[in-house]
């Protein structure tokens, strides 16, 4: 019976799934798996050969270099297996990831011995990392397509260490999927852009203890030498004018629209504005900071977004 | 250490750093070839060599396909000239190492370098069959040892250290495997036949004719080595029968094989070479020596044996004149039990006595009449003529020497008797045999060996110049050994062909650079015969490793190991001894995987700092009271004693109590407090 492609790729998914070792998690013993490489096969045959030598010519030598080479694979079997048994894998997820961009997952390996020739791969091109002295780092890189939440795929740990003759593979299943934030695209006017920018802290809102590393020309003196405490002045912004992103506003088809609000979200954000946000049943109240931030970005991003995965 | 990579950013081609690992190896399994080799085959391997080395610094191209193929056919075309045929296992060695080096040129990324390193473990193997010595052991060793590092690089080591450390790993713990494989694994006969070299280990030929060569082969090669079970022959005992002489031209003695015998005298061949176990000639001959004969490779049948053959662990050929001959050629050194009987056979040969008087009509004249003249003095009896005929020898114009003049004319035996009279083993034996052919007395000549050195551990090394040459005559119903040269020089069967001072000759004349022309120094002596008796034991241990031997070791082994159990389990000791055991090897283990940690903490900064401050305290800068480690060190470095490697411990030291750091960087910090440590022992002034 063919399975289509795209079944048998879930397929195989899917029992991957059930061999990841989950991350931070020491690889168990079950969960390594020894695949002959070929030229693991290659090096099957050349015992072989050195062995045929030995009995055609009755070379003692001959008999015992194949001997040898033969214990020597079993051996490399055993270092590479333990090459891999108890590293603990954890991912860490990139800070925040935009559409059409790559992501980069950092990748922490921990273990208490030295660890060679790791392979690392994560859908694209593999990439190599030791451990030594107790860990190892790597990057990793994975496209990201579409706004929203992007799963990710297995991480797969291979090494070939010490000889190749044997592939050691190990799966790591992830935590949390992807949060992708849309695009930004920003080909409209950039008339609201310079609205809070230039405005100093200029009006005085109050007195604090003075902290080591404040502006001395901040300090205030008067009170110093009325009290002998040493204060910093402090001052506050002037209130801004309260914008609202709205989705109504934006050009274009809907894809484009949040990607020109997450722009402008971000552009906002930088100015120190505040803002609130409008999408179709979706309202956020205008604040500022990077809570704000955080809160617009992932609302873009989830924004009729099936719910199929989330964390 | 620096970490060249061993394969460059591409991803795919190797760097040159792994070429040259690569080149190097060739040159290890290429150097354990050398001394068979055509030597201009180095001379390929320098030229790939450096066409890749030039192609790295892009001063040429890549090999064209156009090149390659036209440095294959330059070197199959260089070794048909060399050796006249591919077909020969010269030939065919030579062209798997020109495939070898010449792969070099073609190899660009990982799974080309593997199948360079494959190929040199084949090659490697192929040398083996030239030679199984300690020496070529070594070698192989060493050259198997990289080819795996080079393997463990091409895996991704990324540091030489861990390279290497791996490499003793894999090398290590598998050897014990091994050599359970190399004991258990069964020996098999050849499953096909395959190219053989061909090679004479002996300098004995199949004809000889005295006086042709003036000076006989004096090389000092082996020619087999034996040692013996039981009673070891006394020197006047040490003669080793090879093959027998019986064809006589007036000229040359020479041999015919069974078949040509059995076709001369109209015989079946089958009674003439017996292929068994035991010889079917000689029964009722009693065993006096039992001897296990380590033989070099030889492409010839011949096998020595002590007088007459009785009987071998293998099956071999007997012929019906007392010559023992292998069924198979020996492609290695190989190892053969023999009974023999320290005698000539006592057997009749039933190719009968005419053929054993046969002499050539009108051939040495003079040698005829001296016979008869001879013959009537001793009144018609074999043994007084004998006698009479040997003692002649032992007069005094005869002399022996290893360079006698030539003897060229037809009648050689008379130039020889009355002429020349002086020679070797040979003449004499050839013109003893003549004048007892004369009278009809059946007579032939055995070649083979006399003596052999008698190492301290007990083994004998027989050489090429114990080659000997001495007659046989049939006398009451038997065979009997006869030695012309005995009486005229009884020093070369007591003592060995160096005892015969010849003025102008010397024993070794073919070997000027051997070892055993110092046998005068003696502590050169003695190094030679330690490096004998080793190779012994090596070739006889590991070469000679076959069935039987398997077999014997197995069911010792087998022995020992029930004894041993039988006595842990019989008894009240054993079992106490048994559980003893365990518990010291267990409680070893636990301790060994508690403490190990710690002691690897006890390496740590507070290790490091006390042993420190110990060492500063024992020269007069102890710590004071309610000084901080790092205190202390700063205040000896304001004195002025090695400042700056106290100031680093101190900073260290700092570092690794107050700062917040990964495992990595702590390890950096204590190797940079140890490093401080060592060099504050090294600055501190002595006086």
């Amino acid at each position: 019976m063919m399975l289509g492609m795209a079944a048998r790729a879930s397929l195989r998914q899917r029992w991957r799934r059930r061999l990841a070792t989950p991350q931070g998690q020491p690889l168990h013993q079950r969960r390594l798996f020894l695949l002959p490489t070929v030229f693991g096969l290659g090096w099957a045959t050349l015992v072989l050969v050195l062995l045929l030598f030995g009995i055609n010519y009755q070379n003692n030598l001959a008999y015992g270099l194949a001997f040898w080479l033969f214990a020597i694979a079993l051996v490399a079997l055993w270092r590479g297996w333990r090459n891999l048994h108890g590293i603990r894998v954890t991912l860490r997820s990139p800070q925040e990831v935009f559409a059409g961009g790559e992501a980069r997952l950092g990748v922490h390996l921990q273990a208490p011995r030295a660890r060679q020739g790791i392979q690392l791969r994560l859908g694209g091109d593999p990439v190599t990392c030791v451990i030594e002295h107790g860990e190892g780092q790597a990057q990793l890189t994975l496209p990201a397509a579409r706004r929203g939440w992007q799963p990710l795929p297995l991480l797969r740990l291979h090494s070939d260490w010490p000889l190749g003759l044997v592939r050691v593979l190990a799966w790591v299943a992830p935590g949390d999927p992807l949060l992708v934030y849309p695009a930004p695209q920003d080909e409209a006017s950039r008339s609201s852009r310079d609205d809070g920018e230039g405005q100093e802290e200029r009006d005085f809102s109050g007195l604090r203890r003075y902290v080591p590393g404040d502006n001395p020309s901040r300090l205030a003196w008067k009170q110093w030498s009325r009290t002998g405490m040493l204060a910093t002045k402090q001052f506050s912004r002037p209130p801004r004018r309260v914008l609202w992103l709205d989705y109504d506003e934006a050009p274009g088809d809907p894809e484009r629209r949040l990607a020109w609000l997450c722009a402008r979200v971000l552009a906002h954000h930088r100015a120190g504005d505040a803002y609130g946000l409008r999408l179709p049943g979706v309202t956020l109240t205008p604040d500022g900071g990077d809570a704000q931030r955080r809160r617009a970005l992932r609302a873009l991003a989830l924004w009729r977004q099936t719910p199929e995965v989330s964390p | 250490m620096s970490a060249a990579p061993v394969i460059l950013a591409d991803g795919r081609s190797l760097s040159a750093a792994m070429l040259r690992q690569l080149f190097i190896g060739q040159c290890l399994v290429v150097a354990l070839h050398l001394a068979w080799m055509p030597p201009w085959l180095l001379g390929v391997a320098l030229a790939a060599a450096g066409w890749r080395y030039l192609q790295l610094r892009d001063r040429v191209p890549r090999a064209s396909i156009l090149l390659r193929l036209t440095a294959v056919v330059g070197v199959l075309a260089a070794l048909w000239v060399e050796f006249g045929s591919l077909h020969g296992m010269d030939g065919l060695i030579g062209v798997l190492l020109g495939i070898y080096l010449l792969k070099l040129l073609e190899t660009h990324n990982r799974r080309d370098a593997r199948v360079v390193i494959c190929i040199g473990f084949v090659a490697m193997t192929v040398a083996f069959l030239h030679d199984q010595g300690v020496l070529m052991t070594i070698g192989a060793l060493v050259a198997a040892v990289w080819l795996l590092q080079s393997l463990v690089g091409l895996a991704g080591a990324a540091q030489p250290a861990s390279r290497w450390r791996e490499t003793l790993w894999l090398a290590g713990l598998s050897l014990p495997l091994m050599v359970v494989l190399f004991l258990g694994f069964p020996r098999l006969g050849p499953l096909w036949s395959m190219p053989q070299t061909e090679r004479a280990a002996t300098g004995l030929t199949e004809e000889i004719a005295p006086g042709d060569i003036a000076e006989l082969s004096r090389s000092d090669a082996r020619a087999f080595r034996a040692r013996f079970e039981g009673r070891e022959p006394r020197p006047d005992e040490r003669y080793w029968r090879v093959y027998t002489l019986s064809r006589f031209d007036g000229e040359r003695w020479s041999r015919l094989t069974p078949a040509e015998l059995a076709r001369a005298l109209g015989r079946a061949e089958e009674r003439l070479a017996v292929p068994a176990t035991r010889s079917p000639f000689a029964d009722g001959a009693p065993t006096r020596f039992r001897a296990e004969l380590l033989l070099e490779p030889d492409s010839r049948p011949w096998r020595p044996s002590l007088g007459a053959p009785l009987a071998s662990d293998v099956r071999q050929r007997y012929l019906t004149d007392g010559t023992l001959e292998g069924l198979e050629p020996l492609a290695g050194r190989s190892l053969l039990r023999l009974a023999s009987s320290g005698e000539a056979p006592a057997h009749a040969d039933p190719v009968g006595p005419a053929w054993y008087t046969r002499l050539p009509e009108g051939t040495n004249p003079r040698s005829r009449e001296l016979a008869r003249r001879l013959w009537q003095a001793a009144g018609g009896d074999s043994q007084a003529y004998l006698a009479a005929l040997i003692a002649r020898f032992g007069e005094a114009p005869f002399r022996y020497t290893l360079a006698p003049p030539r003897l060229t004319g037809r009648d050689r035996v008379d130039e020889f008797l009355f002429t020349s009279r002086a020679g070797y083993c040979t003449h004499y034996a050839s013109a003893t045999a003549v004048m007892a052919r004369a009278v009809g007395i059946p007579t032939r000549i055995v070649v083979g060996f006399l003596g052999g050195e008698r190492h301290p551990d007990g083994h004998y090394t027989v050489r090429d110049y114990d080659a000997h040459a001495w007659t046989e005559v049939w006398l009451d119903g038997t065979w009997r050994r006869l030695d012309p040269t005995a009486a005229i020089a009884p020093e070369r069967i007591e003592e060995g062909p160096q005892a015969v001072n010849d003025a102008d000759q010397a024993y070794l004349a073919n070997a000027p650079f051997s070892p055993l022309r110092l046998r005068e120094v003696s502590w050169l002596n003695q190094a030679r015969l330690e490096w004998e008796r080793l190779e012994y034991r090596w070739q006889r241990g590991v070469v000679g490793y076959q069935q039987q031997r398997r077999e014997a070791v197995l069911a010792r082994l087998q022995q020992w190991w029930g004894e041993a159990w039988s006595r842990l389990t019989t008894g009240i000791r054993g079992p106490l001894l048994v559980v003893l055991l365990v518990g010291l090897g267990g409680g070893g283990v636990l301790a060994l995987r508690r403490g190990w940690p710690r002691f690897r903490a006890r390496r740590h900064e507070a290790w490091l700092m006390r042993r420190l401050q110990a060492w500063l305290a024992r020269r007069g800068q102890g710590v004071r009271p309610g000084e901080s480690p790092a205190a202390h060190l700063r205040r000896v470095a304001a004195e002025g004693l090695a400042p700056a490697p106290l100031d680093e411990a101190a900073r260290a030291y700092e570092r690794l109590a107050y700062a917040r750091l990964s495992e990595a960087e702590r390890q950096q910090r204590r190797d940079q407090l140890a490093r401080a440590c060592r060099r504050i022992r090294q600055q501190w002034p002595r006086r």
